[in-house]
């Protein structure tokens, strides 16, 4: 029973986390909780978190850690493609971007797979396995990109396996610079491409 | 099978073989210093014997499904130069010697039923035939007539066959899917092999030119799959690892090359082609890529990350014996061996942009054969003369044709994007 309360606890903190500076935009002090009636449709029409935005995240002011938990029940999307558009845009699942030919995890991307390995771990995301996607920008070669983002897409899996997640529930693909997230041929777009993309899965 | 309707029917001419040593030993030294002039006329387009009633002929469908390949293919051969024919004169050995033609090839074309007959004599400045072919294809299959014919030309100089029955796969996302294709070597008779309606990518021919593997994400995973030339037969080779990228056939045995991972360490891998016996033949934590064979079989290149940025090295086969290949500039991959194994292709990046690099492995030296844009994935024609690549230097990755020396640059496809492609091992 403790136990279960521990989980409570911490997916409320993690919504409340994740959905703070949301809230402040709103200038509204109360907790936002999400009931069983509501759908996908009525998700907050407020622009998440840019998914590089990878930074600490707001934390909570003290009076909301300190109120009474309530049990809060969160309908996720049924559909998997919707499920995986509304995580990210919730900011549940983060992608871990990359520098150029590299497959080490920065603090940014360390940070964004910490926050997707909680989730994956909370209720609502135990019952979900995980495919992660390695991706590379264009200005490498292909096959040598297909091996690196393999490796991208590894050292996303081992990070997220150290921090609590069931190796057994992880996938791995590389797709190289096959797929990129941002067609443009400049910087910024080079940098969306240089990630490990979570997906979840059945 | 519509494709044996190509019947080919070799004229052995009776007084064929006691000429053709002539000319061998005659032309093959000019050969040696120069081009040998021919003079290609255009087609006859009459029945030898007259018929009862002789089926019209195409003259258009001639000239574009089979003259115009054809000349082309003896104009790319290296080894002839055709001489230009005036207008309104008959072609006879006194013109050839007028023109300076050591060579006049005549052609005759005609119809029996759908198909067409086309005869060839290759004559000489004396008149003696040194060649007599006769082929019978149906239209659409001109254009092989006329590579095979091409290729007998450039047999009876120098003895040995021209590239122009050889093809190039690549891949293709004309259809919306990566899916991989095949085309002949002047980029006609473009044709689709796979249809996984998903990612499908990085095609190698087998030595024999019957199969080829490649990688394919149909399963959502990264796979090896071998298909024969036809898009029959295909099998998916389950590793046990993933990636399975970069899979190449050894040129003399049953193994694959390929590109497999465990844990997020890509290395060098070999298994047989019925998934049996897989080796492991790096060790290094580092990122290993891209192996391709030496044509006698008996050593790797391939792309590593060991030293901190990606370059080439060569090993044996057996994974010992490695050695840095190239130290010019920070990004190199794609290495191929030429087809007398004493080069090597690869890309390299050059003030950022990649280039087509050629390296001499005897002495040590290499050199750029620039062009506008990324270029990249270079492949031998089995003659070692050509070089095919992919290039954006339209704006999209398009599939090209070139010299090793760079000249003669052919684009060979238009149709949405192009890349990877992978030139037939044998000339036929």
């Amino acid at each position: 029973m403790k136990k279960l309360s521990n989980i409570l606890l911490t997916s409320l903190a993690v919504v409340l986390i994740v959905l703070a500076p949301a809230c402040r935009s709103k200038k509204k002090n109360i907790p936002p909780v999400v009931t069983p009636s509501d759908t996908s449709a009525s998700a907050p029409d407020v622009a998440p978190p840019p998914a590089t935005n990878t930074g600490t995240t707001v934390a909570p002011p003290t009076d909301f850690v300190d109120e009474t938990p309530k049990p809060v029940e969160e309908t996720l999307p049924a559909d998997i493609e919707q499920l995986n558009r509304y995580v990210q845009q919730k900011g549940y699942l983060r992608d871990a971007f990359y520098n150029y030919d590299e497959a080490t995890l920065d603090d940014a991307a360390q940070s964004a797979l910490s926050a997707s390995a909680t989730w994956l771990k909370s209720k609502d995301g135990a019952g979900y396995n995980l495919l992660v996607e390695g991706h590379c920008d264009e200005r490498g070669t292909e096959q040598y990109n297909l091996a690196l983002g393999d490796r991208r897409a590894n050292s996303a899996k081992d990070y997220l396996v150290t921090l609590g997640v069931d190796s057994g529930r992880i996938r791995t693909v590389s797709y190289g610079e096959e797929r990129p997230f941002d067609e443009g041929h400049e910087d910024s777009a080079w940098a969306k491409n240089r990630r490990a993309h979570l997906v979840l899965v059945r | 099978m519509k494709t044996s309707l190509l019947l080919l029917a070799t004229l052995a001419l009776a007084p064929l073989a006691a000429a053709q040593t002539d000319i061998n030993t005659t032309l093959n030294a000019n050969q040696a210093a120069q081009v040998v002039r021919i003079a290609v006329p255009f087609p006859e387009l009459v029945p030898p014997s007259a018929p009862v009633a002789p089926e019209p002929v195409n003259s258009e469908e001639v000239r574009n499904g089979f003259f115009g390949p054809l000349t082309r293919d003896i104009a790319y051969s290296g080894i002839f130069a055709i001489a230009p024919l005036p207008p309104s004169v008959p072609v006879n050995t006194e013109l050839l010697k007028r023109i300076n033609a050591q060579l006049l090839l005549r052609l005759n074309v005609w119809k029996e039923g759908d198909d067409y007959v086309v005869e060839a004599r290759l004559v000489d400045q004396a008149g003696s035939t040194q060649l007599g072919k006769r082929y019978r294809s149906p239209a659409p299959a001109l254009g092989r007539t006329a590579h095979m014919l091409a290729n007998e030309l450039v047999r009876t100089l120098n003895g040995r066959p021209g590239v122009f029955l050889s093809q190039i796969a690549f891949a293709s996302n004309r259809t919306g899917n990566w899916e991989i294709w095949l085309m002949d070597w002047d980029g006609s008779n473009q044709r689709r092999i796979t249809f996984h309606n998903a990612l499908s990518i990085l095609p190698s021919w087998s030595p024999d030119n019957e199969r080829m593997v490649y990688t394919s994400f149909a399963r959502g995973t990264s796979d090896m799959y071998i298909i024969n030339r036809r898009g029959g037969g295909r099998m998916r080779i389950n590793s046990g690892l993933a990636l399975n990228t970069s899979a190449t056939f050894s040129p003399v045995g049953d193994d694959i090359a390929f590109v497999g991972s465990v844990h997020g360490n890509p290395d060098i891998y070999l298994i047989k082609d019925d998934g049996s016996n897989i080796r492991r033949l790096t060790t290094t934590g580092s990122v290993e890529s891209t192996p391709e064979w030496s044509p006698n079989g008996r050593q790797i290149a391939f792309t590593s990350g060991r030293s901190g940025t990606p370059q080439i090295y060569v090993m044996d086969a057996e994974g010992t014996n490695v050695r840095r290949i190239s130290y010019d500039g920070n990004w190199n991959d794609d290495a191929v061996f030429s087809p007398d194994g004493e080069k090597l292709a690869y890309t390299s990046r050059v003030n950022g942009r990649f280039q087509i690099r050629i390296a001499n492995l005897i002495t040590n030296e290499s050199r750029i054969v620039a062009g506008e844009g990324s270029n990249e994935q270079p492949t031998w024609s089995p003659d070692g003369n050509w070089i095919s690549f992919q290039s954006n230097r339209s704006g999209a990755w398009q599939v090209y044709r070139m010299r090793i020396d760079g000249t003669d640059l052919l684009q060979l496809t238009f149709d949405g994007e192009n890349k990877e492609p992978d030139w037939s091992k044998k000339p036929e």
